[in-house]
């Protein structure tokens, strides 16, 4: 689920995130938090749809990370998911890059 | 091929899992869209977990849901029937979306979100059971 990348830590999840998958994106994100890492990528490229569930612990884990001074963004929604986020009027709420580069040069930034 | 599909699961996770499982194989079946077969299965996991949270608690603990597909003349129906006391999931105010991030409300995005990407969304009690209609076009 997650792979190395520097000093910012990527978490590509795959499949469904729904009630029944979502604690396990969770265990993930606030792993690496517990681990020190506040500078989180995560690359919904492999998600095939996401439920409130799921939305609910990426809200959670961007709070976390923005009260450590951190930054999560988020990267390459498929359309299905991406309309789950415009539905949920999230979209503005997160940092969203089309590419996993774009959201890279977010990290290298600072912005 | 079946028209209809009906099965009783536990009221469970595991429960909500043969779900899912069994509309993949009703919407491979019947081939219908993938968007549309994903966004009934976003809806049944906000309905069924509602149920499964506000009805009877984690464990299900003997009870049951019923929950069936039909899919009639471009019109696919979902019918999800429980025995919990008396809860309408659609009488819960929609959550606040424009606020900012620190107000915002972590829960009730399940129910907007069912109500957007289904057509229709019924509740009504039917004796001591309670029943959620979901209707979504097919676009066939």
């Amino acid at each position: 689920m997650s792979e190395a990348g520097g000093e910012v830590a990527v978490v590509a999840p795959r499949g469904r995130i729904d009630t029944n998958t979502s604690g396990e994106l969770e265990r993930t994100l606030f792993g690496h938090l517990g681990a020190g890492e506040t500078r989180m990528l995560v690359d919904l490229s492999g998600v095939e749809y996401i439920s409130s569930a799921g939305l609910r612990v990426l809200l959670k884990a961007e709070k976390a990370v923005h009260q450590k001074g951190g930054r999560l963004v988020l990267c390459s929604l498929g359309q299905p998911v991406r309309e789950v986020f415009d539905l949920s009027g999230l979209s503005s709420v997160f940092a969203i890059e089309d590419t996993r580069e774009r959201a890279r040069e977010r990290f290298a930034e600072g912005k | 091929m079946e028209a209809v599909r009906t099965l009783v699961v536990p009221a469970s996770r595991p429960g909500m899992r043969r779900v899912a499982k069994d509309f993949d194989a009703f919407g491979t079946a019947r081939a219908l869209p993938p968007e549309v077969v994903r966004a009934v299965q976003v809806a049944l996991d906000e309905m069924l977990s509602n149920i499964v949270r506000h009805g009877h608690g984690e464990r299900g603990e003997g009870h049951q849901i019923e929950v069936s597909f039909r899919l009639d003349e471009g019109v696919l129906e979902v019918t999800i029937e429980d025995d919990a006391p008396p809860f309408d999931p659609l009488a819960a105010s929609p959550p606040d979306t424009t606020g900012d991030l620190a107000s915002r409300p972590e829960g009730g995005l399940g129910i907007l979100l069912t109500r957007k990407l289904m057509d229709e969304v019924e509740y009504e009690r039917a004796g001591d059971r309670n029943r959620v209609v979901l209707r979504k076009r097919t676009g066939s």
